[in-house]
């Protein structure tokens, strides 16, 4: 059935992309962390600072899990929406950025903005220090059920 | 006291209703989720996956909701990311969006985002999706599918709970670094100081 479907916007689709035209992208070479981009810019589980690093690293793992949109957000404060990885197109598949969720990378890819929103596409990993945002010494952990009570 | 910043935090953040009105905002039967520059939105677009409208690579199934999606509004040509459908489980929206992949469709949700507080998305704002209707069709579905997937993609995984704690590539990573991703030892001193 849904593939169906997908067969027959084929053709709708191409006339979608024949009218507004592709976003110019830029080559990049960008510095910095793997973040989850719903708790970033909602809200939802606080202010920004205590929901990236290892504070939110839990939480983090969940959202990319669940397919929301993985960010980097550089050291100038820019945030790129990820939409490949390393070759992969499939980074709302809950696997693929899961093991550099919260790290601080360095990547070279293609950057994109589009109606207000930076995205990168990541060709390639330069290098990845791990998690160094150490957030859990200031804000513990967010939300508090990331780490449940091993008493309880 | 880590936990009463946390609280504070969330306090301040809830205590200061951001909801807005905008240009689609009138028609829209979306609920407030209480977040930062939240502005209820009901408009019509296309469903497709932004590496497609970013880089002209489209394949014809959007990518079967592995892709990240979104909604290219009609009235402006504007591309909205969807980031979030309707269920509070830590769930993006591509699943609930690629079965319409090049098709129009009425979206119902929550625009979201104030670049006074978080500034490094620019002008733009994410899109949370609470019901997607195909034009043609009567009624709107919620965008609540992204659970009921796991579960079928994940057939033999047992225990109870939310999804989320009993994911096996969450679990294999927790196992591996820690909840803090650390590693082990972070993880066990942290639970001799808060616990």
């Amino acid at each position: 059935m849904f593939r169906k479907m997908a067969f027959g916007a084929g053709l709708a689709l191409a006339a979608l992309i024949a009218g507004p035209a592709a976003a110019q992208g830029e080559r990049v070479q960008v510095t910095g962390e793997m973040i989850d981009t719903w708790c970033y810019f909602s809200g939802v589980m606080g202010g920004p600072d205590a929901v990236v690093g290892s504070a939110h690293h839990t939480c983090a793992l969940w959202c990319a899990a669940g397919g929301i949109p993985v960010g980097m957000l550089t050291d100038d404060g820019t945030v790129y929406m990820v939409v490949k990885w390393e070759g992969s197109a499939d980074v709302a598949d809950g696997e693929t950025l899961l093991s550099v969720q919260s790290h601080r990378l360095v990547a070279d890819g293609i950057a994109y903005e589009r109606d207000g929103i930076n995205y990168l596409v990541v060709e390639k990993v330069v290098a990845d220090e791990g998690i160094v945002n150490l957030s859990h010494e200031d804000f513990g952990v967010t939300p508090p059920f990331s780490f449940p009570d091993p008493n309880k | 006291m880590k936990r009463m910043i946390f609280a504070a935090a969330i306090l301040s953040l809830t205590a200061t209703p951001t909801l807005a009105q905008g240009k689609y905002s009138a028609d829209s039967q979306a609920k407030s989720w209480n977040l930062l520059g939240e502005e209820k939105a009901r408009f019509e677009g296309v469903a497709i996956d932004a590496l497609c409208v970013l880089t002209g690579d489209c394949p014809a199934d959007c990518g079967a909701g592995l892709r990240q999606m979104g909604i290219l509004r009609n009235d402006d040509g504007a591309f909205l990311l969807a980031n979030k459908n309707t269920q509070p489980a830590f769930t993006g929206a591509t699943v609930d969006l690629a079965p319409y992949c090049g098709q129009a469709v009425e979206i119902d949700g929550l625009l979201v985002g104030d670049k006074d507080v978080t500034p490094g998305l620019g002008d733009g704002r994410l899109l949370q999706i609470q019901t997607v209707r195909l034009l043609g069709e009567e009624k709107p579905k919620k965008a609540n599918l992204w659970t009921k997937d796991w579960a079928k993609r994940n057939p033999d995984v047992g225990g109870k709970g939310p999804w989320f704690r009993r994911d096996p590539k969450v679990t294999a990573e927790i196992e591996a670094n820690g909840r803090l991703g650390l590693g082990a030892e972070a993880d066990q001193k942290f639970i001799e100081e808060n616990f």
